[in-house]
């Protein structure tokens, strides 16, 4: 059936907008209260020293231009040796981000207090929408879906033949969870802990963080190819003489 | 490297405060956030405010900021009385705060007390090991002994664990230029390019440590270095435009014998020659005739 349903302004009035509303307010919340409890971690000398290397090896990498072909050879040895290079991880110390979580108390406290804070709330406001926010239809996605969709937008209408465009607020919450991601980046300023889409995909595939982006960095430093930019400024230099002259 | 405008500003806000005008606290922020040295003018006004009981309470949280800054001042002055009722103050009311011992670390190296003020940093060490304004104070404190190369050996340790401070790596140059330690200079310089390869300063700089070092490959680089700080600062900056014409006539001198390469290095010194006399013509035109003979004398001997 294709007809179109007209949904009453009302919804708008008292369900998505106050959904909104509410989802700003607790991620708001939750971001006050993780600044409470943030525990101060002491910063590790290793942690901050891989770090700094990473920094540094990055600005070879974007600086290379500048500086002469022997010194850059140079510091790309430096940085790339096998045997004590920079950024050569042994295979070893590699992959035990996990026992060093289960060793280490502390980390593993934060890693939980930071899932909760994450769960808990995400749990109670979709235990909320679904009391109170189910049984009608609250919006109608612009695009056509399959009926693949059916079971997880339409959940609380139990009318086959609506068509999937029409949805329940259920959809609505989850539109929101992954879109106000860039809202609380302008209202908390950079750094808040509001990134759950991001925290997720971390979560899901906990590597030791270092040692991948420390193998990242050889990588690239050694791909690059030195191409000395200073004798193009040289000749900039000429043309900028030549027209200071003039 | 404050910028153009922002030190206008603290100029004009600057001769405002000294004439009598309001805009004192604005004035020490401006100082506060530029990290200018105007000790002298930031004791007198800072003084003022925090002796006024009714401009204190107006400043509520940053009143402490406050008497740290004008604590600083007060060392940088030498009047210790005022640095000391400072961190007194401080200390009673942020009992065993890192901050406020190094406040009362920088006052004994304001005394003098070398060693005193080095236990009393240790001491801080121990429990913040990765504070980096510690750790300077110490390269400071070695540099003030004038033991230089204790100060390039406490650098080389700071500089192994924060590798990415660009500061440590000025301040480690220079401690290699006055030790005349010329090739280390140059891989300091080298590592400040790299981490801001647009700042006119290091270039001038590394082309200056390469043409003292001496020899034609070092020349021929260090002559291209004087033409990339002429590019990025317009042809205004005379000490380059000098460095290119000494370049020149090195190489020339010690390609003599071998003809082989007619470059068009020729065509770049001329013009900065030419430049190097417009601008002694606008800027200080007595000394102009210097410079032309100067310059022929030069064309001659290449």
């Amino acid at each position: 059936m294709a007809e179109d349903l007209v949904l009453d302004t009302a919804i708008r009035d008292w369900v998505l907008v106050p959904l909104s509303v509410v989802m700003v307010l607790i991620g708001v919340l939750r971001y006050f209260v993780s600044k409470l409890m943030r525990s101060h971690q002491a910063p590790d000398l290793k942690v901050v020293k891989e770090g700094q290397v990473i920094l540094r090896a990055r600005n070879l990498r974007a600086a290379a231009g500048f500086i002469p072909a022997k010194s850059f050879r140079a510091r790309k040895i430096y940085y790339t040796n096998e045997e004590n290079g920079l950024l050569h991880v042994p295979k070893g110390q590699a992959q035990n981000a996990q026992a060093q979580m289960f060793s280490d108390p502390n980390l593993a406290m934060d890693m939980m207090k930071k899932n909760l804070s994450m769960i808990i709330p995400q749990t109670l406001t979709f235990a909320w929408v679904n009391f109170f926010f189910s049984g009608f239809v609250a919006a109608k996605i612009p695009f056509p879906l399959t009926h693949r969709f059916r079971g997880m937008l339409q959940n609380g209408i139990d009318l086959s033949t609506v068509d999937v465009s029409y949805v329940s607020s259920r959809s609505w919450y989850f539109l929101n969870l992954f879109g106000l991601r860039g809202l609380f980046s302008l209202i908390l300023g950079e750094e808040n802990a509001m990134d759950d889409t991001q925290r997720m995909m971390q979560m899901s595939g906990f590597g030791f963080d270092p040692t991948k982006s420390l193998g990242a960095e050889k990588d690239s430093i050694d791909i690059i190819q030195h191409e000395w930019a200073l004798p193009k400024l040289e000749k900039r230099a000429e043309d900028v003489l030549k027209k200071l002259v003039k | 490297m404050v910028r153009a405008e922002e030190a206008a500003r603290l100029d004009r806000l600057e001769s405002q405060v000294e004439n009598g005008g309001g805009g004192a606290w604005e004035y020490l922020c401006l100082v506060r956030k530029l990290k200018a040295r105007r000790s002298d003018k930031v004791l007198k006004h800072g003084l003022s405010i925090l002796n006024d009981p009714k401009a204190r309470s107006k400043l509520g949280g940053e009143e402490w900021t406050l008497y740290e800054q004008v604590a600083f001042a007060a060392m940088d002055c030498q009047q210790h009385d005022v640095a000391k009722d400072c961190i007194a103050i401080l200390s009673k009311e942020f009992p065993g705060s890192t901050r406020v011992g190094r406040l009362e670390g920088l006052l004994l190296e304001a005394k003098g007390a070398w060693a005193e003020a080095e236990k009393a940093y240790e001491r801080l060490l121990e429990d913040n090991p990765l504070d980096q304004l510690i750790h300077k104070r110490k390269v400071a404190i070695a540099k003030a002994q004038g033991d230089l190369s204790a100060a390039v050996n406490l650098l080389n340790k700071y500089l192994e664990i924060f590798m990415a401070d660009h500061d440590a790596w000025r301040e480690l140059a220079e401690i290699y230029m006055s030790l005349q330690m010329y090739k280390q200079a140059a891989f300091c310089y080298e590592e400040l390019i790299l981490s801001q390869p647009t700042v006119p300063p290091y270039h001038l700089a590394y082309a200056e440590v390469l043409y003292t070092i001496g020899g034609l490959e070092n020349l021929q680089t260090a002559k291209k270095y004087y033409a990339s700080t002429i590019t990025l600062t317009g042809g205004k900056n005379t000490r380059a435009l000098y460095g290119v014409c000494l370049c020149s006539i090195a190489i020339n001198q010690l390609t003599k014998g071998r003809n082989k390469e007619e470059k068009e290095g020729s065509n770049l010194q001329s013009l900065a020659a030419e430049a190097l006399q417009r601008d002694y013509r606008e800027r200080a035109p007595k000394k102009l005739p210097l410079v032309i003979s100067m310059l022929k004398n030069m064309k001659l001997n290449s």
